[in-house]
């Protein structure tokens, strides 16, 4: 520090405003400055003999400036009394408490709009998308539930999944086909069907009892493997007609392919795919044809079937699938020495009878 | 009237009195009202003018409190209303500058302002009652001699102890411009003192 910065910051050091720093840099200036030490000096001791005597305020002026302010203040106009109002409020809402507090109020619901629980029927849910099952599925429901766009494309690709397993499982036995259990669930889909009125409003109750009552009878006796009895019960639910005859009619085929397979079975499928055309019994019987068509190697058959199903949104993917596979089949057979082919009975071309027949399924029609 | 703490800053207690707390502003007045009365009277120099300016004062701080910004310092704004009173009192009486101490103020007593603080029993408190009145009455005529810039500086400083930025902004100059006008009232005081040295080496 020199004698110029040391007499710009005098002034300062002198009414104690300077930082540490500065305040140290000039007592060393001092320290080696005759000069500015007697500046210094001189200014510290005007100060310090220069004091100003303070007067004190009149008498009672306290007082009365304190009742100046409370007449002002109930004087106050209403623009000011609201600008104080304001000033209050906006005091409060600056607070950062209250910021923290409107923050976490704003996560909390935020969080709420996003966690909620999702839309939808959980009991459809819960029946289609958890694997109750297999033959859990109620025919007459699958009628009712035909209405419903949204819900029967997805349960037919559950059952088609489900068919899919099914047959996997009889193959990997290599056992006579058991009844899935499953279908115990079956009279009480049923029942609650009935309970829920979704039995067809033109339907005599009585007959509906009777063909409720018939329809368990063949379900018990498919679901104890007398597929005899069965083939028969349903095929007499079939005839007395109602909102079950479509389901009715695949199961007597389904019970006719338990007992001799495809070759018997075939037709009989293709027999309620016409009849009941236009329902999803028909879509399956017609999945279910062309399946067994495929085990017993009539491509050409299969193959229009599938192609039949590419008109219906529900089984339009697999019909697809299947077709891809059998083109892809077609050209590894051409690639086979054809005489293994001429060998080959025609019966070798389908799978033993124990393991041609898918499974029935029970449930596939169901939606 | 709530007790009000009394480490409270002075822009805290205003805050409150803007929320309505009217003990902070009897605090704030506490305060204030010594300084900012000595401030106006020697400014202004007749005691019974300074007293109804001091109360104006205080009385444009009630009316502007809803102005007050909490970044401000409370004593810049205080002593701003207080210099632009005193500015308008002064132009009001035609007195450009503070009454002389040759010319009798308009005291109770018609006694001139030297008079009253060099009379060792006068009304005025003694803060140093070592001092003699011959000291005293120096350093007032040094004053009262100042220009009224110097010397509204020099109380500011000295009286509102302000720093000198904010004089600065009080005032309306540069902070180097008020620190030339403290400069030159200091020197002005010390000339003026010149014959109490010994008086100030023993107080040392």
């Amino acid at each position: 520090m020199d004698c110029e910065k040391f007499d710009r910051i005098v002034l300062d050091e002198l009414y104690g405003e300077l930082d540490e720093l500065t305040s140290a840099a000039a007592k060393r200036h001092k320290e080696h400055c005759a000069r500015c030490a007697s500046i210094d000096a001189e200014l510290q001791a005007t100060r310090e003999v220069g004091v100003l005597e303070l007067f004190e305020p009149p008498d009672g002026m306290y007082e009365r400036i304190l009742q100046a302010e409370r007449d002002t203040t109930r004087g106050l106009p209403l623009r000011k009394r609201l600008g104080r109002a304001v000033s209050i409020l906006a005091g409060y809402a600056m607070r950062p408490q209250l910021a923290m507090a409107a923050l976490l109020l704003l996560m909390i619901g935020s969080s709420l709009l996003f966690l909620r629980t999702q839309p939808g029927d959980h009991d459809h849910v819960s029946v289609t998308e958890r694997g109750v099952p297999e033959s859990e599925s109620d025919p007459v429901t699958v009628v009712k539930k035909a209405d419903s766009p949204s819900v029967l494309p997805h349960a037919a690709a559950h059952a088609s999944a489900r068919t899919d397993d099914s047959a996997a499982r009889v193959l990997r036995a290599g056992a006579e086909p058991k009844p899935d259990p499953a279908l115990a669930a079956e009279p009480k889909s049923a029942a609650s069907a009935n309970a829920d009125g979704l039995t067809g409003p033109d339907t005599d109750p009585d007959t509906v009892a009777d063909g409720d009552t018939a329809y368990d009878a063949a379900m018990a006796a498919y679901r104890d493997g007398r597929y005899s009895e069965a083939e028969q019960r349903f095929a007499e639910v079939a005839n007395r007609g109602g909102n079950r005859a479509a389901s009715a009619a695949l199961y007597a085929a389904q019970a006719r392919r338990m007992l001799g397979g495809c070759p018997s079975a075939g037709p009989r499928f293709e027999e309620v795919h016409a009849r009941y055309a236009g329902t999803p019994a028909s879509s399956e019987a017609a999945w279910q044809a062309a399946d067994c068509y495929r085990s017993l190697g009539d491509v050409a058959r299969a193959r229009q079937n599938y192609q039949e199903l590419l008109t219906d949104s529900s089984y339009k993917g697999r019909a697809e699938s299947a077709l891809a596979e059998l083109d892809e089949h077609n050209s590894a057979t051409e690639l086979t020495p054809r005489k293994a082919a001429k060998s080959a009975p025609a019966t070798a071309a389908a799978p033993p009878p124990t393991q041609s027949p898918a499974k029935p399924k029970a449930g596939e029609a169901s939606p | 009237m709530a007790a009000v703490q009394s480490d409270a800053t002075d822009e805290m207690l205003m805050v409150r009195y803007q929320r309505g707390e009217r003990a902070a502003f009897a605090e704030l007045l506490r305060r204030h009202n010594r300084p900012v009365y000595n401030f106006v009277r020697r400014l202004l120099g007749a005691p019974a003018v300074a007293e109804d300016v001091t109360q104006d004062v205080f009385m444009r701080l009630v009316q502007n409190a809803a102005e007050f910004k909490h970044e401000a310092r409370f004593a810049t704004w205080l002593y701003t209303i207080a210099r632009n009173l005193c500015i308008d009192q002064l132009r009001r009486a035609s007195h450009r500058r503070h009454a002389s101490l040759d010319h009798p103020v308009a005291c109770d007593d018609g006694q001139a302002l030297g008079e009253i603080v060099a009379d060792a029993s006068g009304r005025a408190s003694v803060e140093r009652t070592a001092v003699s009145a011959e000291v005293r009455s120096s350093i007032v005529k040094a004053v009262e001699s100042l220009s009224e810039e110097q010397r509204e500086v020099f109380l500011l400083r000295e009286v509102g102890n302000l720093p000198f930025k904010d004089i600065a902004d009080i005032t309306g100059v540069g902070e180097n411009t008020v620190k030339s006008r403290m400069r030159y009232a200091l020197d002005h005081l010390r000339e003026a003192l010149h014959d109490f040295e010994e008086y100030a080496r023993a107080l040392r």
